[in-house]
């Protein structure tokens, strides 16, 4: 899907810096290509009252939702109801609005889970591989031979939605709309309620129902409260109208008012705490609903203080409601969602299943190399293993990777052992115990109740593959290679060891995910050192052009000292040449075992499609940079061309995201950035000011400005004074040079840094 | 390591495991003769069984991981995954239900005709003896063609699972017949 995109083109107002333009990279979305602009509408301003405060010169543009009131997309496709018979098993009782799929035993089965019999209530989860466009074929087993793809249906959107699309900077359409990318339709996710009911007036004395929710959105246990009504209720009105009123009512939930978020943003809420991050465009959905109506004239004009619509107290989280029956039900929507993240599963839980740390990366290895993994929950509720294969699919993908959740199989049983065995590499929950009684089955058993995980009597050992000669040859040549060798030297421990802390300190689930997003990050960056090392050259990194393939550690080199943007090195960074060695050399089975897997080929068209999205900012790699002023003794020579660079390219909105994605508020944040205060050039101090003056205006890097210490704050006043003292003039926040792209103008206005300095900036809004 | 030091105690002391698969048409009694193992001395009252029940049981020194898997003939399918490893093979039959037993003949044919199941131990339980009309176990070894077997040792044991008759009976059978099994 990523490599026949249309290309941008070099008229396109979203281009902001320079060498964007002209380096024909693809545009993501294919709406900019063919739709063409309308002269009177090419900045959104027109829309904006003059309430409009100094921080939002950052988004002129309109906020596009997430789940439009006109979508053609309904929030529950199906509802389902299936019962045990006493004489012939599982069967489906009811099907809303219409049939799902011919195979209705199949899916009966999947709805009453092994030993359901045992418990009173049961929860589970099951995907459909399912088409977008009609009814005819399901294949919950995950075999891909009787897919077939019909219309994309966010590939026709109608016109006015591509009309937003162009002013919208979060049209990485790819990533938003269709996380599954081009391994086919979206999944259909279930979400299924049982009961079974001690009942002496039938036969054999039990009752067992389940009800059932089908959806293409990932957040699907938002649905519980209303599965347990609904089916209370049909017990006592066992009728297709029970089904009926649960599929009115919830998609009658109206999400439009939730803002949608580029990759980058995304990245910068869920790393961050602050429970305003982003408020602004919440605020301006608001805005716009409320000017939409008054066009209309819905609605009376009303003072903006008496706002019918609320904003979030967390912007992690959407507020609404489904009325069901009258009732109104308070739903939570996670606005950050990520490839692989279904359902509200725990990673905390995940990790501290295991006795010892190292089992949880025995699992992310095995499933990183796409191994059969199945997970045991004997005499534990159904639900509790499909947690935890979700748990895990997010584990190994860290939002990064992708493919886990296509083939994993939250909870299944004996009966589709044999469209399970046609998987290749799979992530599986079970109940029954028979299946550790077949390690032919599996390659990986991870025993829910003790935490053990179980390599497979079956499993060969791996074979022997170019990278693994190649460090063998490195190591053999390197004459102290068995001292060399750390305990730790994939830095495995030590990572665990952190996550157990962030847990015990209790950091909670979201700083947990933000750690393992790390982590992949880092495998994937490591991965990509690697291939460059082995094989000359990666699939996991668009090198730029007159970069050197696989530099030695450290890198920095700068071939032309007077153009910033010349600056050289990428990837990830090594403090010397043997730790880097080190490293690679331990890693070389799961990098070997991942490279020819599907995760690792989805990321390599997923780096295509992102290129633009996730990476504004091409050259100099900002990331490998601030991780040399992070990690490294730099000269100040060195450091002076880091800080340089960093304020020369980090200019308008998307850059700015991006590298506050690089020094998330969990690892120092800024700090390592406003060291640049402190550079004995003032050149150098200045420029970082500059930098520093647009993070602070920016609306999430305001959050980060108010998170530096006090020491860097008075750093930047005595900057500012320095700079005062010799142009002889009063303070100025625009000391930078004027963007020039519209997209990225910085709110014209003058404005008193120190205030925001010291902290004013926080409590701008309360 | 627990395990570790209960098999090397099962060595010394003796202490055998046996892995029985206890199957049989629906509604045959398997359940309740699972918990009449279970818990001997109370009123058991089942539901039918969704997928299966698994259960330990010690008797006569012998640890009997019984599984019982639900019986609904579509869901008969999946008894085969349950061979692998099984030493004895509990069929129930409902002596009273006349009319469903050469169903369960068919079924059991096939279960000890499969290679996974040749070295297992056969008993079976010519249950609900206490209802009217029901077959003697001499009938229901008859009907169930058990003499034409070769190569197979079983018992046919007459039960009233509700209150706990012959259970023990067709328990002791098996502890007597089961070979030492190398434990892994």
């Amino acid at each position: 899907m990523a490599t026949t995109l249309p290309y941008r083109p070099s008229n396109d107002s979203l281009s902001a810096s320079d060498n964007r333009q002209t380096s024909g990279l693809p545009r993501l979305s294919p709406a900019a290509s063919f739709i063409g602009r309308s002269p009177s509408s090419s900045h959104g301003s027109f829309r904006r009252t003059s309430t409009d405060h100094a921080t939002s010169g950052f988004r002129p543009r309109r906020c596009k939702a997430q789940y439009p009131l006109d979508s053609p997309e309904r929030h529950v496709e199906y509802i389902l109801v299936a019962s045990f018979h006493i004489d012939r098993g599982p069967i489906m009782e009811h099907q809303y609005p219409a049939a799902i799929s011919g195979d209705e035993s199949m899916l009966a089965e999947l709805m009453l889970p092994d030993q359901t019999h045992v418990r009173s209530q049961d929860w589970t989860m099951f995907f459909l591989h399912k088409d977008t466009s009609g009814d005819e074929e399901t294949d919950s087993a995950g075999g891909k031979n009787k897919r077939k793809r019909k219309s994309q249906y966010h590939g026709n959107q109608e016109g006015a939605d591509i009309q937003d699309e162009i002013f919208d900077e979060t049209s990485d359409d790819p990533d938003s709309s269709d996380d599954e990318g081009g391994e086919g339709p979206p999944l259909m996710y279930v979400l299924n309620l049982v009961n079974t009911k001690q009942d002496n007036t039938v036969r054999r004395g039990a009752v067992v129902k389940a009800m059932a929710i089908c959806t293409r959105h990932s957040f699907l246990h938002i649905y519980k409260p209303l599965l347990l009504l609904a089916l209370e209720d049909y017990f006592k009105s066992p009728f297709p109208e029970t089904l009926a009123s649960l599929y009115d009512a919830v998609n009658a939930m109206d999400l439009s008012l939730m803002p949608k978020m580029s990759i980058l943003e995304r990245h910068i809420l869920q790393s961050s705490n602050t429970k305003d991050m982003f408020l602004e465009k919440f605020e301006q959905m608001i805005r716009q609903r409320e000017e939409e109506e008054l066009q209309d004239g819905e609605c009376p004009p009303s003072p903006k203080k008496l706002s019918r619509y609320a904003l979030p107290r967390d912007t992690h989280e959407y507020e609404s409601k489904v009325v069901y029956n009258d009732i109104p039900i308070p739903v939570k929507i996670p606005t950050v969602i990520w490839p692989e993240t279904v359902g509200d599963f725990s990673l905390i839980k995940l990790i501290q299943t295991g006795p010892f740390t190292h089992p949880v990366i025995v699992l992310v290895n095995a499933i990183l190399t796409q191994k059969r993994v199945v997970f045991l929950g004997h005499n534990r509720p159904s639900g509790e293993v499909a947690e935890a294969v979700l748990a895990a699919c997010a584990l190994a993908s860290g939002g990064i990777l992708r493919g886990f959740t296509r083939h994993a199989f939250p909870y299944t049983d004996l009966s589709k052992i044999d469209d399970l065995l046609k998987v290749p590499g799979f992530i599986a929950g079970v109940t029954n115990p028979t299946f550790a009684n077949h390690p032919e089955w599996w390659d990986v058993m991870c025993d829910l109740p003790t935490g053990r995980i179980k390599i497979s009597s079956h499993v060969e050992t791996a074979p022997v593959t170019e990278g693994l000669l190649f460090f063998q040859q490195q190591n053999s040549l390197l004459p102290n290679s068995a001292s060399n060798t750390t305990h730790d030297p994939t830095g495995d421990t030590l990572f665990m060891e952190d996550i157990l802390r962030s847990i015990s300190q209790r950091h909670g689930e979201n700083a947990v995910r933000a750690k393992w997003r790390a982590y992949i990050t880092k495998f994937v960056r490591v991965a990509a050192a690697f291939e460059e090392a082995v094989y000359g050259a990666s699939n996991l990194y668009i090198i730029g052009p007159g970069e050197e393939l696989s530099p030695d550690s450290p890198t920095g080199h700068q071939t032309d000292a007077s153009d910033p943007k010349t600056l050289r090195g990428h990837g990830y960074v090594w403090t010397d040449e043997t730790a880097k060695q080190r490293e690679l050399s331990a890693s070389v089975s799961r990098i070997e075992g991942w490279r020819n897997t599907r995760s690792y080929y989805s990321y390599i068209q997923d780096i295509a499609a992102m290129y633009f999205p996730a990476r504004p900012i091409q050259r100099p790699d900002i990331h490998h940079h601030h991780d040399r002023l992070r990690a490294l003794k730099l000269s100040h020579s060195e450091a002076a061309s880091i800080y340089l660079a960093l304020s020369h390219s980090v200019k308008d909105y998307a850059g700015i995201c991006q590298l506050l994605t690089v020094a998330p508020e969990n690892q120092a944040g800024l700090f390592y950035i406003s060291m640049g205060l402190f550079h004995p050039d003032q050149v150098v101090r200045e420029a970082t000011a500059d930098l520093l003056d647009r993070i602070a205006i920016h609306p999430a890097g305001r959050h980060f400005w108010t998170h530096v210490g006090r020491f860097a704050k008075l750093g930047y006043i005595r900057v500012k004074r320095e700079r005062d003292a010799a142009a002889q003039s009063p303070i100025s926040g625009s000391g930078s040079p004027v963007p020039t792209s519209p997209g990225a103008s910085f709110g014209g206005e003058p404005q008193s840094l120190v205030g925001v300095a010291m902290g004013g900036g926080s409590k701008r809004r309360s | 390591m627990g395990g570790q030091v209960s098999k090397m105690m099962g060595k010394i002391f003796g202490t055998k495991e046996m892995r029985i698969l206890m199957l049989g048409l629906d509604a045959a009694g398997k359940t309740t003769i699972l918990y009449k193992l279970k818990l001997s001395n109370q009123d058991v009252t089942t539901i039918p069984t969704v997928g299966f029940n698994v259960e330990s049981v010690t008797y006569k020194n012998v640890k009997f991981n019984v599984w019982d898997v639900g019986g609904q003939d579509k869901i008969r399918p999946l008894w085969r995954h349950y061979y692998s490893g099984t030493q004895g093979l509990i069929f129930v039959v409902d002596s009273s239900d006349t009319a469903r037993v050469e169903e369960a003949r068919s079924e059991l044919h096939k279960i000890i005709n499969d290679r996974e199941m040749k070295d297992a131990l056969l008993l079976v339980f010519a249950n609900k003896q206490d209802i009217p009309g029901h077959l003697s176990p001499e009938e229901v070894t008859q009907q169930l063609q058990l003499t034409k077997l070769k190569d197979k040792l079983w018992y046919v044991a007459p039960s009233v699972a509700t209150d706990g008759t012959g259970i023990f009976e067709g328990l002791a059978w098996l502890s007597n017949n089961v070979k030492t099994q190398p434990q892994k």
